[in-house]
């Protein structure tokens, strides 16, 4: 009976990597593809020749995407709207979890319910849209990170990191005469990079793939994130050299459609492959954080 | 005698002012960019116009909701929403699940570390881009999918303009992308369980089937209430994202969600009436799933959902 339990448990043992390495190569697979894709000829591409390696290895789709102005200028208001955004994000919203960390803060009860009731429901799509015309906002690089800049779940995680802190720490700040400002400053957030480092990544990648904010408010072709550049140019198969603004024409004699669309994901992605060992650092943690807490 | 709440109130401001003060710009932010937008609803109720503006703009009353309930648009498109949603519950609630636990027999830790680095990298992909892949993946001219159907003797299939397949198209995609890191949170409440359990089971002599069927399920139970609770809450948000990127007016009928709607005929078709009222219909909904949700929750697992 224990004989063919463990000759059971080999089996499953085999299987199980068998099954994981498979759901890799699921993972992989497609990246692989458009990586051929991107560096095969016009000829290889367009005949359907191109599996997982690139057949007549070139390097100019990758120089004719990047030298398009729009993909020029979508990829810097990309990184503009990323940094600027994870920024200001990082600091409204401490500044909002700080206080809120107290329990001696009179009020709190209702502040937080102020928060989380925008979690559960929203004004939705077309009343926010007018608020931000009123405002003046559409067709301007603030309007990509300004509504987004505090996000109420990675406000309760800052929050609930704050509240671990021992008192003692902050106390002996307090009795040197520190303001609760300072103390946030000084003591409390340089103990809490941990958290801070997560909940910047998060912020950054949200803002690094947000497409459908600047779907809705910005029309000018030289104001759009790369996101946006991006899915247009992929609704834009068949006309893809009338949209695309580079300065060579000749160039697009050995680059198809689907080189083009292929290399432009590949280099939208790299900046996310960038940072990806430091999220992974950090995700997992920031994922406990918000969901063992309850 | 106690002082007032209000003395008391007052006496806290001035002491901690700072904190207060630190309060503000959060506060500002959310009146100004959650609050004001639910004061906007009442568009849903007049019949606005952008020239006229919000005050000036005739009431209704419930004009557009009766419009709405009798709108055969909405109908399928509310159809479509719950489809979709249900689809992707059937499918992709589940295999999370079983992933975790599969994962938690693998011993080898390099192996291990590998494919989660691996499988969670989707996650943090934008729609564009996943869509993109597909586009690619699933493309009639030299699509790898479509070459494999060709090479076993089938025909190519359009999958992005084929109102058979798209639904399925959105479900795998979908389950690409999100899968791997829905494992999360299973795997950190498996480590959560007692080691000594599984040690016990074993010198019991019990196979791995066994010990999964009865340490690490049974465990892992709370946690799959809890967040079948939440995904049940958000089911009216079938994936308006993805949709948006990834379809076109041939799949519409089959596709054309409750927030692609709404973005469809506000912005589109600038019936901002009528597609704040759907939206309303929508976050209404929304609202009572997920109030409903958490009071379960608290009933029957002892925890709120926040």
């Amino acid at each position: 009976m224990r004989q063919k339990t463990s000759v059971l448990d080999k089996v499953f043992v085999a299987s199980n990597y068998t099954f994981f390495i498979f759901m890799g190569v699921i993972t992989i697979f497609p990246f692989l593809n458009l990586i051929a894709k991107s560096l095969s000829s016009e000829a290889a591409v367009i005949s359907g020749q191109v599996n997982l390696l690139p057949v007549d290895l070139q390097f100019g789709t990758y120089v004719y995407v990047m030298s398009d102005k729009l993909f020029q200028s979508a990829f810097i208001n990309s990184i503009i709207v990323t940094v600027v955004g994870t920024l200001l994000s990082l600091i409204m919203t401490s500044l909002s979890a700080y206080p809120l960390s107290k329990p001696k803060l009179r009020g709190r009860k209702i502040f937080i319910l102020m928060f989380v009731f925008t979690m559960l429901f929203s004004g939705g799509l077309i009343p926010t849209y007018l608020l931000i015309r009123e405002l003046g906002l559409v067709n301007t690089l603030p309007v990509l990170f300004l509504p987004g800049m505090i996000s109420v779940f990675n406000m309760l995680v800052i929050k609930s990191y704050f509240e671990n802190i021992p008192e003692a720490l902050e106390e002996s700040a307090k009795i040197d005469g520190a303001s609760n400002i300072r103390t946030l400053f000084q003591v409390v957030l340089p103990l809490s990079l941990p958290v801070l480092a997560t909940i910047a990544l998060f912020y950054a990648v949200a803002f690094w793939n947000d497409f459908f904010t600047a779907m809705i408010y910005i029309n000018s072709p030289d104001l759009k994130p790369l996101q946006l550049y991006l899915k247009e140019l992929l609704a834009s198969a068949n006309n893809i050299f009338l949209k695309l603004d580079t300065i060579d024409v000749n160039m697009a004699m050995n680059v198809s459609p689907q080189a083009i669309q292929s290399a432009s994901i590949i280099v939208a992605t790299i900046p996310i492959l960038l940072v990806y060992p430091f999220l992974q650092k950090y995700f997992v943690k920031g994922v406990m954080l918000g969901s063992v807490k309850g | 005698m106690t002082p007032s709440y209000f003395k008391r109130l007052r006496l806290d401001v001035v002491r901690e002012w700072d904190l207060y003060l630190m309060l503000i710009p959060g506060i500002l932010f959310l009146l100004l960019f959650k609050y004001t937008p639910m004061y906007g609803i009442v568009i849903a109720f007049k019949d606005f116009n952008i020239y006229d503006g919000l005050a000036a703009s005739p009431w209704v009353g419930m004009e557009h909701f009766e419009k709405l309930f009798l709108s055969e648009d909405f109908a399928r498109v509310f159809k479509n929403t719950l489809i979709i949603s249900i689809y992707k519950i059937f499918f992709l609630f589940p295999l999370p699940i079983i992933l975790a636990v599969l994962m938690n027999e693998i011993k080898n830790m390099v192996f291990k570390r590998g494919i989660q680095t691996i499988v969670y990298l989707p996650h943090f992909l934008s729609w564009v881009i996943v869509s993109g892949l597909f586009l690619q993946l699933l493309s009639t001219n030299g699509g790898l999918i479509n070459k494999m159907i060709v090479g076993l003797g089938g025909e190519s299939i359009a999958f992005f303009m084929n109102t058979e397949v798209f639904r399925s198209v959105l479900i795998s995609s979908a389950g690409w992308k999100e899968v791997g890191w829905g494992m999360i949170i299973y795997l950190a409440s498996i480590a959560t369980i007692d080691p000594q359990l599984y040690e016990a089971a074993k010198i019991d002599g019990a196979s791995r089937f066994r010990q999964i069927w009865h340490i690490t399920l049974p465990g892992l139970v709370p946690i799959i209430i809890l967040m079948f609770i939440l995904r049940l809450g958000n089911i009216l948000e079938a994936g308006t994202e993805q949709i948006l990127v990834m379809y076109n007016s041939i799949v519409y009928e089959v596709a054309d969600v409750i927030g692609t709607y709404v973005y469809r005929i506000g912005l589109g078709q600038q019936d901002y009436s009528f597609s704040t009222a759907v939206g309303l219909f929508d976050s209404v909904i929304g609202f009572i799933l997920i109030i409903t949700g958490n009071y379960l929750s608290r009933k029957f697992l002892k925890r709120g959902i926040w």
